[in-house]
């Protein structure tokens, strides 16, 4: 099976209070901002590689980016893909539409049996990338995917719905899917990994070589203005033994109307 | 035989399952290995997991996520090693750490293990927390950037980020200040020292901080370092020489011993407390320190030392090694190794628990907690007992 | 959703039953040459009350059940031959008295050698109890139950004769106890009631030992060991008579080794004397080197090598990296002590046959009444070769043992069948009926001791 798998570099934001919105107030300042993958993406690609550890076949991983973005590729190629081709072009400001247009082109022109994306990105989170990929590549796609059993020419997938429901679905293959956190437990990369994996092939790719002109990627979405979210009024501290602040927690709760 | 190309795979064999393992040189007590102690099933003493390493090495079982975890809960305080009749003993922390470093090559470790190591890789500290904040622990006190100054006071994760090790940190910087040691701190340059990163198996990310660690240090000019905690303490005074880091590194006990004893700092305004010392692992079997402490505290006037059953190279560990202190594989249970100090502490009739260590200190704070004896025994670290003699909030 | 494994969690809690692959590998394996044998749940109970549940349970569903202490019999005691339940009791680990006056502890089963040994030493220094040379962590339940011999053996006998009181559960899930124990409060005598004794030397076949009560002994201040050295192994037996004469001794070994190749050949002697006083000690000495075994030393027999104070913890396991293997098991059995010069030559014959550096030792019991003879062969756990030379010399040993008229201590299969063979019909019948009586449903420990 020849599997592709879409991967994003995203700021490490797990503490709000790193986030600064630059003189632009179009995007956030990066240079003290440390990186990695979207968390999503971490899942696609233990999902790819036990795929390619049970039938065989290629993996090949794909991203959009600047030189920095060969760190998620090289995570990639340590966690077992084949080859990992960037596309050297900063989208990071730009729509899905562009992005969805480059990623088409690529894919267009590499084996794809199956296709798959992290359900959102933890930045941006539109969830919308994967979905317009598979309109343009005109294949059949599924998103939320948290169940995955794969044969040769299908695969037999579980979507997540509210509270907990779980959808089925048979796709005929080529597809592409958008996978949901869970799925799987992704292995942990050692840094003596990803130092093999150095020695692997990355391919980078320019716009041209994908002949494709720089305004053939007009913007459908402009971004207008980036800002944080007011502060709260602060919050109150509920001390006391144990069972006496479980006590208060509940009224508070019940109260408020959350229970 | 072997499937896995294990390192020590000739030597693996030799031990007997004999037991010595489970206790301190004293006997007093079967619960020495922390992970025995906790679980009490043969699967997690020292020679149980040797003798699982081994069938796994040689495809008699699989890999589990039980397997990882029996592995993992070694905390590699060294207490097997010491008590082990048989000449391999020098092997046994290595054996396992070995077995570790199979398993995160193959990315077959506990899922709270690869949260550690990705947030060490990530923002050189086990919690994942911002660089931009690693400096934090130090606002108001007056502590200076390392220029060139006589120590380098160098932190550690725990003590930069937790916010009962910060506690000790502060009061430290300000007993250097009072005692008018020249030091600086690193502040948000400061990364993790490596050493529970290779207890876990991580030699690679190891090797990258030694290295990083030792460049930076020597870029700054620094020679004589002076730890927080004795994690550092061991992975800069025994491992970066490997990596050209040949420094001067000290235990804070052993400076404040000197500076006690040199007059340079005055206890003299003393505390009223029976004291009881727990040897942290790093300090004590690691490094056979264990009089530096006990000769800081017995210099306050005031202190009455009680000695717990076990101390020393018997001291039992508080089960915060081998990354324990955050992935958290021997807690939930009375048979915590740290709820069965805290309560043999107590014993002791003695009002303070006093530790060396920022993990130990958090460990058995959180067991006095849960032993319910917050108004009968207080855990401080010996810099806050040092800082309270010295009339420092 | 295994029913067993559930009902087992119920009654221990979830962290003290196992049925996963890691328990269950580790709980089938004797550290000697037994093959291992995988249980289907590895148990650790806390209470005498769980233990009852338990073996209640096991009677129902009719799975076997292991009880093992340290593991360390080094015969393959507790190894679910037929799967089951392995119940490791060294959860039940409490002393629960030590009775000064009366000079006897109630341990709970799982209490370790190593435990009571050091308990003693710091809370009553004026009282030992009789410490066998296993590892540390060998349990006081376990070693009663086969007969164990420590370092009191010459003057006051086996172990198993150190037992003041005994809780058990049947196999049938009754707490019974014996002794003065089942009358009153007082743990400090097991006769004058109906002997009952229906428990130790079983191999847990007929229930399982919860609590002990055992006596306790004068641990006087100064204790120390004296060697003497013979070459002449027919002197043995005469010297330990002689010396047994004087009641001066507390533990009197004879044994030769390999291993020092200077020391092969010779029979070294270990006296141990204890005394409250230099008075007291000097008068013993008199007595042991001058007076009995002067006579000796005068004719050039026989070497006096020193009088060391302190006695040393065992350290048996050393033996095990003897190959650097990690292996060694030993034929243990009760012999006439005149049979010490066959036991040394024909053992030494039967390891030097298999490649091993012979080791032999025996312990004298009472009175010179018997002594503990054991012939030790240590394999390299990796060389499967290795233990199959060992596992065959430990074979013939068994029937070395009884052809010199002396009989298997604490028995693994192959031996239990030798004796059985050998034992008096009615006697084996008895044994079979005593087994049905208390264990109808057969789950206590099967493959051992079976009566076909």
């Amino acid at each position: 099976m020849d599997i592709v798998a879409c991967i994003k570099r995203v700021p490490d934001t797990s503490e709000v209070d790193v986030i600064k919105i630059d003189a632009s107030q179009k995007d956030i300042e990066k240079d003290r901002l440390v990186f990695k993958i979207n968390d999503w993406d971490e899942y696609v690609l233990e999902e790819a590689v036990q795929l390619r550890e049970k039938l065989g076949g290629t993996l090949t991983a794909v991203t959009v980016g600047h030189n920095d973005w060969d760190d998620v590729l090289r995570r990639a190629l340590a966690m077992g893909a084949d080859t990992g081709i960037r596309i050297d072009q900063d989208v990071s400001a730009e729509d899905t539409h562009v992005v969805a247009k480059i990623l088409k082109t690529v894919i267009q022109q590499i084996p794809h049996d199956l296709v798959l994306f992290g359900a959102q990105s933890e930045d941006f989170g539109s969830g919308q990338l994967g979905a317009m990929v598979a309109e343009m590549l005109d294949i059949p796609h599924a998103t939320l995917v948290v169940g995955l059993e794969a044969e040769e020419k299908r695969v037999r997938v579980n979507r997540e719905l509210e509270a907990g429901t779980l959808e089925s679905y048979t796709i005929e293959l080529p597809a592409l899917l958008t996978i949901h956190t869970g799925i799987n437990q992704p292995r942990y990369i050692s840094l003596g990994g990803i130092k093999r994996a150095m020695k692997k092939e990355l391919q980078v790719m320019s716009l041209s070589d994908l002949q494709l002109s720089p305004d053939a990627l007009n913007p459908m979405v402009r971004l207008e203005k980036l800002e944080l979210p007011p502060k709260g009024e602060g919050a109150e501290l509920i001390t006391g033994a144990p069972g006496e602040a479980a006590e208060q927690l509940t009224k508070i709760l019940k109260d408020t109307g959350i229970f | 035989m072997a499937v896995i190309d294990y390192k020590y795979k000739d030597v693996i064999h030799r031990c007997f399952r004999c037991g010595y393992c489970k206790f301190p040189n004293n006997w007093i007590d079967v619960n020495n290995c922390p992970a025995y102690a906790r679980f009490r099933m043969e699967t997690y003493s020292c020679g149980g997991r040797l003798w699982l390493v081994r069938a796994w090495v040689n495809g008699e079982i699989d890999w589990s996520e039980h397997f990882a975890q029996i592995v993992y809960s070694c905390t590699a305080c060294k207490n097997c090693e010491q008590q082990c009749p048989l000449r391999f003993n020098v092997d046994i922390v290595n054996m396992i750490v070995a077995a570790k470093s199979e398993m995160v090559e193959r990315g077959e470790i506990p899922p709270s293990a690869k949260e550690f190591l990705e947030n060490v890789q990530r923002q050189g500290n086990p919690y994942g927390n911002s660089r931009e904040k690693r400096g934090e622990w130090m606002e108001g006190t007056g502590i200076e950037a390392y220029q060139g100054q006589e120590f380098l006071y160098y932190v550690g994760c725990v003590g930069s980020y937790d916010t009962r090790g910060q506690k000790t940190a502060r009061v430290l910087g300000k007993v250097l200040q009072k005692a008018g040691v020249s030091f600086g701190v690193l502040g948000n340059d400061e990364n993790c020292d490596g050493n529970e990163v290779r207890s876990l198996g991580e030699e690679t990310l190891f090797e990258m901080l030694a290295e990083e660690n030792v460049a930076q240090f020597q870029s700054l000019g620094v020679q004589k370092i002076v730890t927080l905690s004795p994690h550092s303490y061991n992975a800069m005074k025994n491992d970066y020489p490997g990596f050209n880091g040949g420094f001067d590194v000290a235990h804070y006990t052993q400076l404040l011993q000197s500076l006690i004893s040199d007059g340079r700092l005055d206890v003299s305004g003393g505390v009223n407390a029976t004291v009881t010392y727990h040897d942290p692992c790093f300090l004590g079997r690691w490094n056979e320190e264990y009089e530096a402490p006990r000769n800081v505290l017995k210099s306050i006037p005031g202190i009455q030392l009680i000695e717990m059953e076990r101390n020393r190279d018997g001291a039992l560990c508080c089960g915060g090694g081998g990354g324990n202190f955050y992935i958290d594989l021997l807690g939930g249970s009375e048979d915590s190794p740290a709820r069965r100090r805290v309560r043999e502490a107590h014993e002791t009739g003695a009002d303070v628990l006093a530790v060396a260590c920022p993990n130990c200190l958090t460990m058995l704070e959180d067991a006095v907690k849960a032993e319910e004896l917050e108004d009968k025994l207080t855990v401080k670290d010996v810099a806050e007992i040092v800082g309270e003699a010295c009339g420092i909030k | 959703m295994d029913s067993v494994y559930q009902a087992l969690v119920d009654i221990v809690g979830q962290e003290h039953v196992s049925n996963r692959q890691e328990e269950l590998f580790i709980y089938s394996f004797d550290l000697g040459t037994t093959e291992p044998h995988r249980p289907d749940y590895a148990v650790a109970p806390r209470t005498t009350e769980e233990i009852q549940e338990i073996v209640r349970l096991a009677n129902r569903e009719k799975v076997p059940v292991v009880p093992l202490g340290g593991g360390l019999s080094l015969a393959g005691l507790a190894v679910p031959f037929k799967g089951g339940i392995a119940l490791d009791l060294k959860r039940m680990d409490s002393i629960i008295e030590v009775n000064e006056k009366a000079r006897y502890a109630l341990v709970e089963c799982g209490v370790s050698q190593a435990q009571m040994v050091s308990y003693l030493e710091r809370y009553h220094p004026t009282l030992t109890h009789s410490e066998p040379g296993a590892p540390g962590p060998a349990t006081i339940g376990g070693n009663v139950a086969i007969h164990g011999q420590g370092d009191l053996a010459q003057p006051y006998g086996f172990n198993s004769d150190m037992v003041n009181g005994l809780e058990i559960v049947l196999p049938t899930g009754e707490v019974c106890r014996f002794g003065s124990c089942s009358i009153s409060s007082g743990w400090f005598t097991l006769h004058p009631l109906p002997d009952l004794g229906l428990f130790l030397g079983w191999s847990g076949t007929t229930g399982i030992i919860t609590k002990v009560s055992l006596r306790l002994f004068p641990c006087k201040r100064i204790r120390g060991v004296g060697q003497f050295v013979v070459e002449n192994e027919e002197l043995v037996p005469e010297v330990i008579h002689k010396l047994t004469h004087t009641q001066m001794a507390e533990d009197i070994i004879a044994y030769s080794q390999a291993v020092p190749p200077f020391s092969s050949g010779l029979q070294h002697f270990l006296i141990n004397l204890a005394a409250d006083s230099e008075k007291e000690l000097e008068f013993k000495q008199e007595i042991i080197w001058d007076d009995t075994l002067g006579e000796y030393i005068r004719r050039g027999d026989g070497g006096f090598l020193g009088f060391r104070q302190g006695l040393e913890r065992p350290v048996v396991s050393k033996t095990s990296d003897w190959r650097k293997g990690g292996g060694f098991e030993y034929v243990g059995a009760i012999m006439p002590v005149d049979t010490y010069p066959e036991c040394y030559r024909q053992g030494r014959e039967i390891s030097e046959r298999h490649d091993i550096p012979y080791t032999v030792l025996g312990r004298c019991i009472g009175m010179a009444h018997a002594m503990m003879f054991s012939w030790t062969y240590a394999f390299n756990r990796a060389d499967p070769e290795s233990i199959k030379q060992a596992r065959e010399a430990l074979h013939e040993t068994d029937d070395l043992a009884l052809e010199l008229g002396g009989t298997l201590w604490k028995p693994g299969l192959y031996g239990q069948k030798l004796v059985m063979e050998r034992m008096d019909p009615h006697t084996l019948e008895l044994m079979k009926k005593v087994k049905q009586l208390l264990d109808p449903n057969g789950i206590m420990n099967p493959g051992n001791w079976e009566v076909s």
